[in-house]
């Protein structure tokens, strides 16, 4: 019970902040907005993809890898591919530089020909995906053909199997961020990490009021007034994050999934571990110093995890740093949950964060326990 | 009946002994008066009583009971006003109260009229909806009050509870602390206001270096020190007067220059006649004696007496 009213009284005096709300809401808003749109050029999937059109060029003898083609051109206009085929008097390099298909290729025994669109990237970049798998066992196929035609059966009779192999080259993912999703996404875990620097003086404030005089001498206990100011703690900054995705989602249409309670499970865990960490700094250093050395961290571990710009690309060492910022774990089961609707992705971040949250306030609580009063 | 029994209390920080030994009875009823310089070891002593310092040593009793054994019980029965105000800046006079009431495990509509009752009491009703940051400091003093009291506990522990404040104010808390007596709350009341303990507490102690160095009604402090008198010299003078000079004259114990008043204390032994040489002394530096006065021992001359220095340095 005393619990419930410690953590009661912290959401009152925080909902009173108005600095709490401009710093947690306003600003996140504000950058979402910003950065949403000023670098909405650097994420290509905003540009749609037009239509896929592929000329081809059949002049294939043999009849095993003719009814091998057959049915990949299937698997190809199932994919959203539209197949022409070439006829007479079409120059196929002409007509992709022209503008009219996406690709021209030409089959014969010997194998596969392929010229790309170069205004078309995008397209081209995604047929040649679907093709190249194809186009490595029929390659190997054809050179069979010459070496051991009885040879050509047994590789080409898994193309059946070609579907499933396509989806995972192909480029063409149901959903891809925009840059105001990234940046909802990125902005919303960002400010979660934020609630750590309120935290750092969670103790210290009660101090600075002298309240913690009467918290200590009343019969709540330490235990209580401990779990009381984390549970509000969080608490108040999980509504602020809310609040930030909510209004991401009406406001600017940022797409966050149909996967509520798991991306507000991760979302929410992760609050609780800046929380947590914010304590223990609090516990750690002195006088106001541990808000100083979040400020830094936060910024670090924001940069690293995609806060202002992805780093999923990152190469080399920084691909490694990159690992250890919980806003790219964050950030990367909520892409997976959105837009691979995977919910499970949620699971190792929570148990990951939840962990980390024990960690850190078996610590603070340890810290707390030696001393006399709160 | 006892309401706190302190036995052989000592508190150290490190080496350093901020109580010492200290032996102290309140009787239920009590305004006890607890009196010392700075750095006495009053806060330290009375925070180890409401369980904000743990005890090096000894036992201290709340109604009969330990306070480290029953410490659920002592702090239900304890109510603190602390030096400093503790109160939410954010929350409003209510909701302070309705908030540290809570804690000690009041519900629901008892919890409402408790809360109410203590605005009343200190008088804040009718700004109770209001934020502490529009109060002046004596409305602040005030709620901090009636954040100890909502939960009605037997004891109630005031820590210089009236520290720069108004004088109306003042009398309007002093009045408070009367009336919290009277309805059944006994009451350890500090103060560096000598007027304030003199005219409200019923027994005193009196500490220094954590050292309980005297206790007893403010009759008894005073006739303990019958063997002191207390010279009160008004004067005129264009320079400081030299005090060290009269403090070298035989018999004199204290000497205290107010130069804006232009009024010189000097405490002196009873039994030496030495009047003549403080006044030829002054004379000598050409200074205008205007009056002097033989007052009865106060409160105050038994504090310098016994420690040697002025409460309010
Ligand atoms: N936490 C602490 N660590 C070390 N020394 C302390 C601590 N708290 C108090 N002291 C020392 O103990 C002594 C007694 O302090 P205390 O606060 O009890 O005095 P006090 O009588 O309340 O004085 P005041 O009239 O100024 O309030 C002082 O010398 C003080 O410096
Ligand atoms: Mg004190």
């Amino acid at each position: 019970m005393n619990i419930l009213r410690i953590a009661r009284k912290e959401l009152l005096i925080q909902f009173r902040n108005k600095q709490t709300f401009t710093f947690m809401i306003a600003f996140p808003i504000v950058l979402i907005l910003i950065l949403g749109t000023a670098l909405s050029s650097a994420f290509s999937s905003n540009i749609s993809v037009s239509d896929l059109k592929l000329l081809y060029k059949e002049n294939v003898q043999n009849q095993q890898l003719e009814a091998s083609w057959q049915d990949f051109s299937q698997i190809l206009q199932k994919e959203g591919v539209q197949l022409t085929k070439w006829e007479e008097g079409t120059d196929g390099q002409q007509a992709v530089m022209d503008g009219q298909y996406t690709a021209y290729a030409e089959l014969n025994d010997d194998g596969i020909h392929y010229y790309g669109s170069s205004q078309q990237t995008i397209e081209n970049n995604i047929i040649q995906g679907m093709l190249s798998v194809y186009a490595d066992r029929y390659n190997l196929a054809s050179a069979a053909l010459k070496a051991n035609p009885a040879s050509v059966q047994t590789i080409m009779a898994s193309v059946d199997s070609f579907g499933s192999f396509i989806k995972e080259t192909s480029l063409n993912k149901e959903k891809q961020p925009g840059a105001i999703d990234y940046y909802a996404i990125a902005m919303s875990t960002m400010i979660a990490l934020y609630a750590s620097m309120s935290s750092s003086s969670l103790i210290q404030s009660e101090r600075n009021r002298k309240t913690s005089i009467r918290l200590s001498a009343s019969p709540a206990t330490k235990g209580q007034i401990f779990a009381g100011k984390v549970i509000g703690a969080t608490l108040i900054n999980f509504v602020c994050v809310l609040v930030v995705v909510l209004f991401s989602a009406l406001a600017f249409r940022a797409d966050w999934g149909t996967h509520y309670v798991a991306v507000g499970l991760v979302l929410l865990t992760e609050v609780a571990l800046a929380v947590s960490f914010g304590l223990l700094c609090g516990y750690l250093f002195k006088d106001g110093s541990g808000r100083a050395f979040l400020v830094i961290v936060i910024q670090v571990v924001s940069f690293l995890g995609g806060a202002y710009f992805p780093t999923d690309d990152a190469t080399g060492i920084f691909k490694n740093i990159v690992l250890i910022s919980p806003l790219r774990w964050a950030n990367h089961a909520l892409n997976d949950i959105i837009y691979s609707d995977r919910a499970a992705a949620a699971l190792p971040v929570i148990g990951l964060n939840v962990a980390l949250v024990a960690l850190f306030l078996i610590i603070s609580g340890l810290f707390m326990r030696r001393r006399e009063a709160i | 009946m006892n309401v706190l029994e302190i036995h052989e209390l000592t508190r150290k920080f490190g080496d350093f002994v901020a109580v010492d030994n200290m032996n102290l009875k309140v009787r239920e009823g009590e305004i006890f008066g607890f009196l010392g310089p700075n750095g006495a070891g009053k806060s330290t002593t009375i925070n180890m009583i409401s369980s904000l310092l743990r005890i090096t040593k000894g036992e201290i009793l709340l109604l009969g009971k330990n306070i480290t054994k029953h410490s659920r019980f002592a702090k239900m029965n304890i109510g603190i006003v602390p030096q400093d105000l503790a109160i939410y800046e954010e929350m409003t006079a209510y909701e302070n109260i309705y908030f540290f009431a809570g804690l000690y495990g009041l519900r629901g509509n008892e919890l409402k009229e408790r809360t109410a009752e203590a605005l009343e009491f200190v008088g804040l009703s009718d700004r109770a909806k209001e934020l502490p940051k529009n109060f002046s400091g004596g409305m602040k003093r005030r709620l901090n009050i009636a954040c100890a009291i909502a939960h009605k506990p037997k004891l109630i522990i005031m820590d210089e509870p009236t520290v720069g404040i108004d004088p109306q104010s003042r009398n309007y808390i002093l009045n408070s602390v009367r009336k919290l007596n009277e309805m059944g709350s006994t009451i350890i009341y500090t103060s560096h206001y000598m007027e304030e303990v003199e005219e409200i507490c019923s027994r005193i102690a009196i500490v220094d270096h954590g050292k309980l160095i005297a206790e007893g009604t403010k009759e008894q402090l005073k006739s303990s020190i019958t063997d002191t008198k207390d010279i009160w010299i008004s004067y005129k003078s264009e320079q400081p007067l030299d005090t060290e000079r009269i403090r070298q004259i035989p018999g004199v114990t204290q000497v205290l220059d107010d130069e804006q008043e232009q009024l010189l204390r000097v405490w002196s032994k009873a039994e030496i006649n030495n009047l003549n040489l403080i006044l030829q002394q002054l004379i000598q530096n050409q200074v205008e004696i205007r009056s002097v006065d033989e007052k009865a021992a106060t409160l105050e001359t038994v504090f310098l007496t016994l420690t040697g220095r002025n409460l309010r340095d």
